[in-house]
């Protein structure tokens, strides 16, 4: 089934144009826009993430682990720093350590392991091992450190953080060959690999990249709360779906950055929306969020796997946009 | 009175359309009993459609099929080889995973006995009597994938003629064989027709269309030309039928170097431009490998299947390790060690399969094209891009290296575009636009961008292997027609082929490979085709070069390897912790730890059912929960214990299933992974469970509904019974029942699952469901066990239930695993949780354990299989 000419498109835009409506109607209810700042760090981390995570699953792979990458970063920054260490040494260490523990990820995939499974055990693994190196026990209460990082002229920094990664990852998966490399892996690993792409070290960059920006948000948030090992779980997944609804395949090779970023804005926005009119409606409570957000993130899955497949062209209007 | 011979099978007017494409148009096709009727065409022409339409895998717009006089319709593959019609199609799929014997018992359906089981000793028959026919020592239980792809082809065309089936349809059987084996195909050929069966052949090949053949059909266009008796026929009144015109006399069509004796770099008279010393194979596939190719000569490469023609190739192009030996490009010494370095020197490599080692289809022709040489298509200080064809003797040598080498940086969508149009146009390839999936362009096409995509290169060095294999006449006598264009400009070319005509007519000189060395070379004006056949066959017979046979006996021991270390492992850990502490074989310890482990070798064979069919479900703690709470609040009602009880069970049973078949339901009508359904269903599942349980208490609780768990006297535990019961039905479900097997089926291969019959749909729900019937069963004792509902419960052990199954040896790809290593691997991760507990490690300090388990696993397991092959 072909779609011509401009009508092809409407299908693609439709959904986004109602739930933004829909959105922006629910938006009208908020009393402090002020408030929306600081509600929205935590979707800004999550959107963080979903942009390496875009990347990583047009490559064909997947990082389960960087909700505890995050976490393992954080502890290790905390521990210096209340051991006495000055604060921009133990932000340095936190980048490090996540570099650290995502090329050990990117180590794993290249030997040979599903990504799926690597990145699920050093998830656990992980995570374990941040909550065995604090003790089970959340570091608080750390020395003022002498340049507050958490806020960078007036706005949280994880909004800087989400501007700066948006911008470096469209540059390097639509402008660089590094981005058509992922695609190519993605779409057939084995083909990429006698096309003289290197596929190892395309794959290994992308999860030490995601270990990086995991290092890079556990500094900020480390700065801000302290060190808090559980604060950082059932992340990955929520970024997975931000990637997914925004019309990235989770099989890979058909995608792209800005779609995600459409992603990360929908549900953002509807979770959001939801928890301001939970204050009140008494009956949306957590549960009708999540439900939301579930049937949410199913439905617009299959819808994306309908265009996929009757799109006969490889390039949609969204992909046109991404072009440099 | 009618003369003719009996019609078996008739197609009149049979018309199929797609979208936008005719295929078959009011097409007329016949087949006699006995008799071999060759169905020749270009690509695109039809064949496919009309075997495709035989065989049940698509049904006609129009039009009537009669077998033996009555009219059939075939709706899917297995309807078509009930009524007797047998196809073997030209990509042999089978199953890797499975064994050789089972490859061959699904491919007519998995024979059953009394009550439904499967009967493995006439699967062990018949998979014998089909390897004896073969004639090649083949071990009957070894994994399908150690198998080479003559063999597999060979196994499969065997089995197909020991059936007793009434058509018989071969898709190209040569396509995968050489010589030898082909010639035993022509010998299974004329036994189909010695016994009365109608044989439909296609095949690419002229010599073998005309002499195996008694009449031929040829389709162009979606339109059937004629049919006429083979002695009516000659090869040039083929070819117009199928091309539409006169292609020029083959002869004329000698793409020859007119001073062929110029051409041999060994006389010095040309530039060398490879050279390959004392190449030697890791793996020991090819030795001792001599020869040189000069700038401007074709040298074809001949030799059987397992000769080592393409590892030689793999090997100087930097896709396989080389043991030792230099590769040489005008007389410089490279090292070669990844395909990076190759393209870097000059070389560039056309795989042998194009499809799985060619082409990324998801992509666009542009994509596809520029795919290699990214690193030149930069916007950056160029004006106009350089290319093979722009200027047209640059040779990369003569440009500045530097800078070519630094400004790989930016890609340009808009040179790219430009590039690819040079290429579409040169090597005249069909299509609608650049940005188009590569999917969509026919064999030859798809060949020339593949081609072309190495032109952009500018290499000094061509290594094509089987450039023309599915590629029909008109496209293969223009893409050597461009190949002679390219080593006039100076580029050498190593040309690999199983196609001795194709080697004869358009090499320069010859080279054959036998058993992985050179056997001769000769230029290919001074050597006849007997000849290169004589040398490309193996000296002795008795020289065995399947490797099968060696690998039978390894596979016994390999089998149950991994049962075998998962067993010893919890032996040593068993007694080291009865060693440490006073009282850890107590009975009380040594229940809770046999009904803990009984609650998660149900949970981890939840985990491997669907993970074994090929699909994951991350939603399993979530729907534990939710059966669980719908338990409850049945507990909850005011009726008496005799009716709550039984009615919670069923409930949270219910649950269970409905859960999972709403998973399978939703991933396969949606056609959405299952990883992001089960992710989804997982959020839902679990807001459900927050809505039914917030504010509610469990009190007074039947207690006979504990005893399911834990009986307050006599400490008597039920769940290990009950996880001995659900352990053993798995077992028996998984190794003995079809339904079972067919899991293990779809996981292994889905698309040669289809082929076969195996029902994507009934076979994907049953896993899903069996692994939410199992998670019910789980929910229904941990609700025993704790008495309450919790929102809580269970976060998270979707995880560790995908732990005991993979520490069990289930492959996350599918089509491996046994119930007893997922037992085993719930009682190793209930023993390491004892063991952590002992060294004060709780909560979830342990999933460090969990995921060091995880990995200590898959690595092992990676490991070993990397040893085997």
């Amino acid at each position: 089934m072909k779609r011509k000419g401009f009508i092809k498109n409407i299908p693609v835009l439709l959904p986004w144009l109602l739930l933004l409506l829909a959105v922006g109607l629910v938006f009208s209810q908020v009393e402090r826009p002020a408030a929306l700042v600081n509600v929205g760090v935590q979707w800004a981390r999550v959107g963080v993430l979903a942009i390496v995570m875009t990347a990583i699953i047009l490559s064909g792979g997947i990082d389960l682990s960087v909700g505890s990458m995050i976490a393992l970063s954080s502890v290790a920054m905390g521990l210096l720093w209340k051991a006495g260490w000055p604060a921009e040494v133990a932000s340095g260490l936190a980048v490090l350590v996540g570099a650290t523990i995502g090329a050990i990820n990117g180590f794993l995939v290249v030997l040979g392991l599903s990504p799926l499974v690597a990145t699920l055990a050093t998830m656990a693994f992980y995570s374990g091992l941040a909550l065995m190196l604090c003790g089970g026990e959340k570091i608080t209460k750390l020395p003022d450190p002498a340049i507050d990082t958490s806020q960078i002229a007036g706005w949280p920094s994880e909004y800087w953080i989400l501007a700066f990664v948006f911008a470096a990852a469209m540059l390097l998966v639509h402008g660089t060959r590094f981005g058509r490399w992922c695609y190519a892996i993605g779409d057939n690993p084995m083909a990429a690999r006698f096309a003289a792409i290197p596929v190892r070290r395309t794959q290994w960059w992308l999860y030490t990249a995601s270990g990086m920006v995991s290092g890079l948000l556990a500094v900020v948030y480390t700065v801000r709360k302290g060190a808090i090992p559980d604060a950082h779980r059932g992340i990955e997944l929520e970024a997975i779906a931000c990637v997914v609804v925004g019309g990235t395949l989770i099989t890979g090779g058909r995608g792209g950055i800005l779609k995600t970023l459409l992603g990360i804005v929908v549900i953002a926005n509807i979770d959001i929306g939801l928890f301001f009119l939970s204050g009140r409606f008494k009956f949306i409570g957590a549960d009708a969020r999540l439900m939301v957000v579930g049937v949410l993130l199913i439905v617009v899955a299959v819808w994306n796997e309908w265009l996929a497949r009757t799109d006969d062209r490889v390039e949609t209007l969204n992909e046109a946009a991404e072009r440099i | 009175m009618n003369v003719a011979a009996p019609t078996l099978l008739q197609l009149e007017q049979v018309t199929k359309s797609f979208p936008g494409v005719r295929a078959l148009a009011d097409v007329d096709f016949d087949l006699r009993p006995g008799e071999v009727h060759a169905l020749v065409g270009e690509n695109g022409a039809g064949k496919s459609t009309l075997i495709n339409i035989i065989s049940g895998v698509l049904q006609p717009d129009s039009g009537c099929c009669r077998l033996e006089g009555q009219v059939c319709q075939w709706n899917d593959p297995v309807a078509a080889r009930k009524t007797g019609i047998v196809t073997v199609h030209q990509e042999a799929d089978f199953f890797p995973t499975l064994s050789v014997a089972e490859n061959i018992a699904l491919l007519h359906g998995l024979p059953t006995r009394k009550f439904g089981f499967v009967n493995w000793s006439a699967m062990q028959k018949t998979a014998q009597k089909v390897i004896g026919a073969v004639g090649e020592p083949i071990g009957a239980g070894v994994p399908a994938d150690r198998l080479s792809v003559a063999h597999r082809h060979m196994l499969q065309i065997a089995a197909t003629v020991l059936q007793s089936a009434k058509v018989v349809v071969l898709d190209e059987p040569t396509s995968a064989l050489t010589s030898v084996e082909a010639a035993w195909l022509f010998q299974q050929v004329a036994r189909l027709k010695a016994d009365g069966v109608g044989v439909i052949y296609i095949s690419h090949r002229q010599e073998e269309v005309f002499a195996l053949s008694d009449r031929i059909t040829v389709l162009r266009d979606g339109r059937k030309i004629w049919t006429r008796d083979r002695k009516d026929v000659d090869g040039k009144l083929l070819v117009q039928a199928m091309v539409g015109r006169d292609l020029e006399d083959s002869s004329s069509d000698r793409q020859r170097r007119p001073d062929s004796s110029a051409g041999d770099p060994e006389r010095g008279h040309t530039v060398r431009r490879l050279e390959v010393r004392d190449l030697n194979d890791v793996k020991g596939r090819f030795q001792g490998i001599n020869f040189c190719v000069g700038a401007g000569e074709i040298v074809g490469v001949y030799g059987l299947i397992g000769a080592g023609r393409t590892e030689m190739a793999r090997g100087i192009f930097g896709l396989e390790p080389l043991a030792s030996g230099s590769v040489l490009v005008d007389d410089e010494a490279i090292e070669i060690r990844r395909p990076q370095d190759a393209v870097r020197a000059g070389i560039a490599y056309l795989p042998e399969d194009r499809l799985r080692e060619g082409l990324c289809r998801g992509l666009s022709i542009r994509a596809n094209t520029v795919l290699p040489t990214l690193d030149r298509w930069t916007q950056l200080f160029r004006s106009s891009p350089q290319t093979e064809f722009s200027s047209a003797s640059r040779l990369p040598h003569q440009e500045p290296w530097i800078k070519r080498w630094s400004l790989g940086l930016l890609a340009s969508r808009r040179v790219e575009q430009q590039v690819t149009r040079q290429v579409v146009q040169q090597l005249e390839v069909r299509q609608r636009t650049m940005e188009q999936s590569i999917s969509q362009l026919s064999g030859g096409n798809q060949q020339k961008v593949v081609l072309g995509r190495w032109l952009l290169a500018a290499p000094k060095v061509m290594i094509l292997d089987e450039p023309t294999r599915g590629v029909d006449i008109g496209a293969k006598s223009e893409i050597h027609r461009i190949l002679r264009q390219i080593a006039d400009r100076g580029c050498a070319i190593l040309m690999i082929s199983s196609d001795l005509p194709e080697i004869q007519q358009y090499s320069d000189r010859i080279m054959v490979l036998r058993s992985g060395n050179i056997s001769d070379q000769w230029p290919a004006t001074e050597v006849t085709a007997t000849q290169i056949a004589e040398a490309a066959l193996p000296i002795e017979k008795a020289c065995d070069q399947t490797p099968a046979a060696r690998k039978k006996t390894t596979s016994w021991t390999s089998r149950g390897a991994g049962e075998w270390s998962l067993a010893a492992v919890i032996v040593v850990l068993s007694i080291w912790l009865s060693l440490t502490s006073v009282n850890f074989f107590s009975w009380a310890n040594f229940g809770n730890l046999l009904a803990e482990t009984a609650l998660w070798s149900i949970l981890g064979l939840a985990a491997a059912t669907v993970i074994i069919a090929g699909g994951i479900d991350i939603s399993i703690g979530s729907l534990l929960a939710l059966a669980a709470a719908c338990g409850g609040l049945l507990l909850k009602l005011p009726m008496a214990p005799q009716i709550s009880i039984p009615l919670a069970i069923l409930a949270s049973l219910l649950v269970g299933l409905g859960g999972g078949l709403l998973n399978g339901f939703v991933s396969l009508v949606g056609r959405v992974h299952p990883i992001v359904v089960t992710l989804g269903m997982m959020i839902v599942y679990r807001g459900m469970v927050i809505a039914l349980v917030s504010g509610r208490q469990i009190n007074s609780v039947p207690q006979a509904f504990g005893w399911i768990s834990i009986h307050p006297e006599s400490g008597f535990r039920g769940a290990i019974v009950l996880g001995l019961l659900v352990s053993a039905t798995l077992y028996v479900v998984h190794a003995h029942r079809r339904a079972g097997r067919h899991l293990y089926a779809l996981g292994s291969s889905p698309s040669a699952a289809r082929l076969v019959g195996v029902s994507q749909a009934k076979t994907w729900l049953f896993a899903f469901g069996l692994g939410g019937l199992l998670t019910g069963v789980a929910a229904v004792m941990v609700l025993s066990a704790s008495m309450q509902m919790q929102s809580q419960l269970a976060k998270g052990w979707e995880l560790q239930a995908i732990a005991v199954a993979v520490i069990g040896g289930v492959s996350i790809t599918g089509g491996r695993g046994t119930v007893l290593g997922v037992v085993l691997g719930a009682v190793l991760l209930r023993l390491v949780n004892l063991a952590l507990v002992r060294w004060e490690i709780r909560g979830e300090q342990v999933d460090v354990f969990i995921g060091g388990l995880i990995l200590t696993a898959v690595l092992l397991d990676l490991f070993w299989k990397r040893r085997r092959t």
